[in-house]
């Protein structure tokens, strides 16, 4: 047995230095103390020994099997080692997919779009190319009205104009509230958002097409107070927590009371810039109760059902959101621009 | 509207810092614009609202800075005037264009520069003062809101006057020697030979106050809004006097008026009245009542405010409030004209009360479940504009509204466009047509800037007839690389993610007029026999107008049509049989449509399950065809024989033969 286990050592330690891979080198460790294994076998053999030379051989096992072991480790370590190349650079540049860009207003209006589906509202979508009716006359403006001249509108050229009653662009998206309105009995929440357009000079806050996102909703007991949670919820969801708002009277004629919407300038954080006109607050949200005419207009009893309208100027809001000091970049072809978001 | 704080301080202490006070205006419905400084004084600049006449007025401010510090403003009532039969004048007035006429005559004034305090004052308000009586017309407008105008009563020929309207065309020369031809239907005023006011606007040259004038003849009036409106648009002549008339005069208060500024033009200028008092008018101008039911104003606002500070409010405002169990009666006066219905009060109280001292809530009921009218759905457009930007497009949005030559450059016939009769400059006087035009437009500029250049909008474009207009969704991409198959791939990806149709066609249509892409290089896209959009490379002529260096690609979507297509992708259950996959190469004539050989290998039998191309080169062509029976592994027997088929077929057709 003693001779056997030498032979067996020499034997194991010869063949770990022919071995090159991990996988040959656990396979060698299962012939060596697998079940059946050179080891296993001749240590099987201890109970042939003599009970006096038992204890001297358990001990020679015992000596033999932490060799061979260690011969083993030494190779595993050798083979890791071999594997490892000299040196590798992690600060190497990722190879970057090449992914496109949404438009800033994309995401503004999906992130508006989410905050009020939250709430409950629906979006509603309709023609740009208006009435006088649905853009002026439903919403509580008269005829030749000074409240018109806040918002003159670019008239469509109809060579056969009795035909038609849609001559403008519509200047408002309020323009949908009588068309949704008058299709189906309350309650409602809905957002209209869409493009809008105006005989108006361009400057950086101002610009003749731009977008708004028109919201109202109407119910037996939405109140003003409602108004005012619903303005703060979404503007400080879209802008954050930390947006300033602060609201005033104002009038438009289609809603009574009438409020407007100050938020922080996000440009110059209050100091006052170009942008916000050097009063530090931008205005962003005109709102209010909607008129009874305007719900007259869409056949609601004004006694049985009231409601709060409202109006984002998304454009503004988008430029605000994204530190943008001028409307006319929404509407820029430079890609060093618009791969910035 | 300018406001000197030296001036309100005569009505109202003010007690506040100017830029507390300035927020205070602005919350209450006064929009402070600026704080002007002036020689030393602090001065604001008002943005008025077309409701309120009575705040183009230093005691109509006055007393909303009384209400908003909670005191009511005290007003000194002004002393009436001792009426003579010196002299006399004969008014013919048309109630239709003043529902209300007052005059009166003043003799033996001395015309001479007005006193310091007064010129102040005006240059204050950013007026050049004039002489005594021109320049009390003006101050006693701004203090309370109406305008008056004066005469020298010598110019008017036969003391006799008329009120009219014009014919339209007429001469005329104002009191600041501008001439006018004067537009249809403006109000005006004649003697017994020629026009001498421009109602309203601004008084003529002939019958003005001038240094050797003796006897003034003083007019307040009130005009109709509409007609002032509409002349003094037409003739693009804005004063401060046609400002207040368009927003609806106070008609209760013209005698009040009179009284003023007779009482201060002899203060100032001597004289003494010199004729009866005119006063036309066909009804007594009262304040009316108005009810505030206070449960349906807890309703509206949604918040209880305390009776007694409801009251405080609307006393504070002139409004004379009784309360009545429930219900506040107010008495409206002739200054609050705007003042037509409950929700109106409702509106003062909560101003004044301060909307940033309410709370906030949000709608307490339930949101309605039915789908709206007129309903959007985002899924297709997010799910579009999501590949795009996962495949490398960048997104645009660009103006609906463009300019001729940018219709023109795309072959868009600009009759096939809507054109506005008022466009802001001829850059914008058409309504697009398409998107490409400005998509090109942005190649272009980011020439220098980069050679690897995919942009795409999603947006209306707008069809005539404009009796009839249509406003379509549509969605155009282009490639500044001119990689036709990249984008038949994008396009492809596209239409299967959002239809799971498997019977995308794209149809060459030379015959078509493919303007602008190149007839060559064209396709129709279909989903079965429906066309959806078109690809194509641009045509040379067209990048030659854009002045591009090379020929892009690009591809129109219509989304409505497509919209009908999509689909919820629905669970196929997949195959636990394995298939057999194996290349074929043919090789061949030119010009063989890759496209329909795939369709005849892929028609030749339903267990060829796909077809793909690996590899095209020269006229030599290696595709990938997976066989599949889902029930069974197929037999190299049945393989042999559907290859044989497809070898066939291909044959016939194409005169591709397979490459061994």
């Amino acid at each position: 047995m003693k001779e056997d286990l030498t032979t067996l050592r020499k034997t194991v330690f010869e063949t770990l230095q022919k071995i090159t891979d991990s996988k040959q080198l656990d396979d060698y460790w299962l012939s060596v103390f697998g079940k059946n294994g050179l080891f296993t076998k001749i240590s099987k053999n201890i109970k042939t020994v003599p009970q006096e030379n038992r204890a001297e051989m358990g001990i020679l096992l015992n000596k033999t099997k932490k060799e061979i072991d260690a011969g083993f480790e030494s190779k595993k370590k050798t083979i890791i080692q071999s594997q490892h190349t000299d040196w590798f650079d992690v600060t190497i540049p990722g190879t970057r997919p090449t992914l496109g860009h949404l438009h800033p207003q994309t995401y503004a209006l999906r992130t508006l779009v989410d905050i009020f589906t939250y709430l409950g509202y629906q979006v509603a979508d309709g023609p740009e190319i208006e009435s006088d009716w649905y853009n002026f006359g439903s919403l509580n403006f008269p005829d030749n009205h000074p409240a018109r001249d806040t918002q003159q509108s670019l008239h469509i050229e109809t060579p056969n104009a009795s035909k038609t009653d849609k001559t403008i662009l519509r200047t408002q998206t309020s323009a949908m509230q009588v068309r949704v309105m008058e299709k189906m009995p309350p309650p409602f929440r809905v957002i209209v958002p869409g493009k809008t357009y105006r005989y108006d000079a361009v400057d950086a806050s101002h610009g003749f097409e731009f977008w708004q996102l028109e919201g109202f909703a109407v119910d037996k007991n939405i109140t003003l107070t409602d108004l005012f949670g619903t303005i703060d919820y979404v503007l400080k969801q879209l802008m954050g927590p930390e947006t300033k708002l602060r609201f005033a009277c104002t009038n438009f004629p289609f809603v009574e009371p009438g409020v407007d919407t100050y938020m922080e300038c996000t440009v110059c954080h209050g100091k006052g810039c170009a942008f916000c006109k050097q009063s530090g607050w931008s205005e962003i949200m005109p709102a209010g109760m909607i008129h009874p005419n305007v719900l007259k207009a869409a056949k609601i009893d004004s006694l049985k059902w009231q409601g709060f309208a409202f109006c984002i100027g998304l454009s503004r809001a988008v430029t605000l959101r994204y530190g943008m000091d001028d409307l006319r970049l929404l509407t820029t072809l430079d890609t060093r621009i618009l791969n910035q978001f | 509207m300018l406001a000197p704080l030296s001036w309100l301080k005569e009505f109202v202490p003010i007690t506040m810092t100017t830029r507390d006070l300035a927020w205070r205006l602005t919350e209450l419905g006064i929009g402070v614009e600026a704080i002007r400084s002036v020689n030393g004084e602090e001065v604001l600049e008002l943005e008025i609202t077309p409701n309120r006449p009575d705040l183009l007025s230093i005691v109509g401010i006055a007393r909303e800075i009384a209400a908003i510090q909670n005191i009511t403003l005290a007003t000194t009532p002004i002393p009436s005037i001792k009426a003579s039969q010196k002299l006399s004048i004969i008014v013919h007035n048309d109630y239709s264009l003043f529902p209300r006429y007052t005059g009166i005559i003043l003799d033996t004034i001395t015309i001479k520069p007005s006193p310091e305090w007064l010129s102040k004052r005006l240059t204050l308000m950013n007026l050049r003062p004039i002489n005594n009586i021109v320049d009390i017309t003006n101050y006693v407008m701004y203090e309370y809101g109406i305008p008056l105008h004066a005469f020298d009563y010598d110019e008017i020929k036969g003391h006799e006057l008329w009120v009219s309207k014009a014919e339209g065309g007429e001469a005329f020369t104002t009191v600041d020697n501008l001439s006018y031809k004067l537009p249809k239907n403006a109000i005006i005023i004649r003697d017994t030979e020629r026009i001498i006011d421009l109602c309203g606007i601004k008084g003529g040259l002939n019958s003005g106050i001038k240094p050797a004038t003796k006897t003034v003849y003083l007019q307040v009036t009130a005009d109709d809004p509409l007609l002032i409106r509409k002349a003094s648009q037409k003739l693009a002549l804005r004063s401060d006097a046609s400002a207040i008339f368009e927003r609806g005069i106070d008609k209760g208060n013209l005698l009040t008026t009179l009284w003023r500024a007779a009482n201060l033009m002899m203060e100032l200028g001597g004289g003494s009245v010199a004729s009866e008092l005119i006063d036309l008018k066909k009804t007594e101008y009262k304040p009316r009542s108005l009810v505030l039911g206070l449960d349906r104003l807890e309703r509206v606002i949604g918040v209880k405010i305390p009776e007694k500070t409801i009251l405080t409010i609307l006393k504070n405002l002139n409004l004379s409030p009784t309360l009545s169990g429930k219900t506040v009666t107010v008495t409206v006066p002739t200054f609050r004209e705007d003042l037509k219905i409950e929700e109106d009060i409702m509106e003062e109280v909560a101003r004044v009360y301060g909307y940033n001292n309410f709370p906030k809530t949000l709608p307490s009921s339930s949101p309605p479940e039915t789908i709206i009218p007129h309903h959007r759905d985002f899924t297709v457009e997010n799910k579009l504009k999501n590949i795009l930007e996962g495949i490398g497009y960048s997104e645009v949005y660009t103006y609906s509204l463009t300019d001729k030559e940018s219709l023109e450059k795309i072959g868009s016939d600009p009759h096939t466009a809507i054109r506005l009769t008022n466009p802001i400059s001829r850059e914008y006087e058409y309504l697009r047509t398409n998107l490409l035009s400005h998509l090109l437009e942005g190649l272009k500029l980011n020439e220098p800037i980069t050679d690897d250049c995919n942009l795409f909008e999603y947006g209306k474009t707008y069809h005539a007839p404009s009796e009839n207009p249509v406003e379509q969704y549509e969605i155009a991409i282009v490639r500044a690389d001119g990689n036709y198959r990249t984008l038949k791939g994008c396009v492809e990806t596209l239409l299967l993610r959002l239809t799971g149709a498997d019977s995308i066609v794209f149809e060459p249509q030379s015959k078509l007029n493919t303007y602008p892409y190149n007839p060559e290089i064209f396709a129709v896209i279909k989903i079965g026999k429906e066309i959806v959009g078109k690809i194509g490379k641009i045509s040379p002529d067209t990048v030659s107008r854009f002045a591009l260096k090379t020929a892009p690609v690009a591809a129109e979507l219509d989304i409505q049509t497509i919209q009908h297509f999509f689909t919820v992708p629905q669970y196929h259950p997949v195959p636990n049989v394995p298939s057999t996959i194996e290349d074929l190469s043919f090789t061949g004539t030119s010009h063989v449509a890759i496209g329909q050989v795939i369709d005849t290998i892929k028609n030749t039998d339903p267990k060829v399950w796909s077809v793909q191309l690996l590899d095209s080169y020269s006229n030599s062509h290696t595709f990938r065809v997976t066989y599949q029976d889902p029930q069974k592994t197929l037999e190299s027997k049945e393989v042999k024989e559907i290859r044989e088929k497809i070898i066939h077929g291909v044959n016939e057709t194409f005169h591709l033969i397979l490459k061994s």
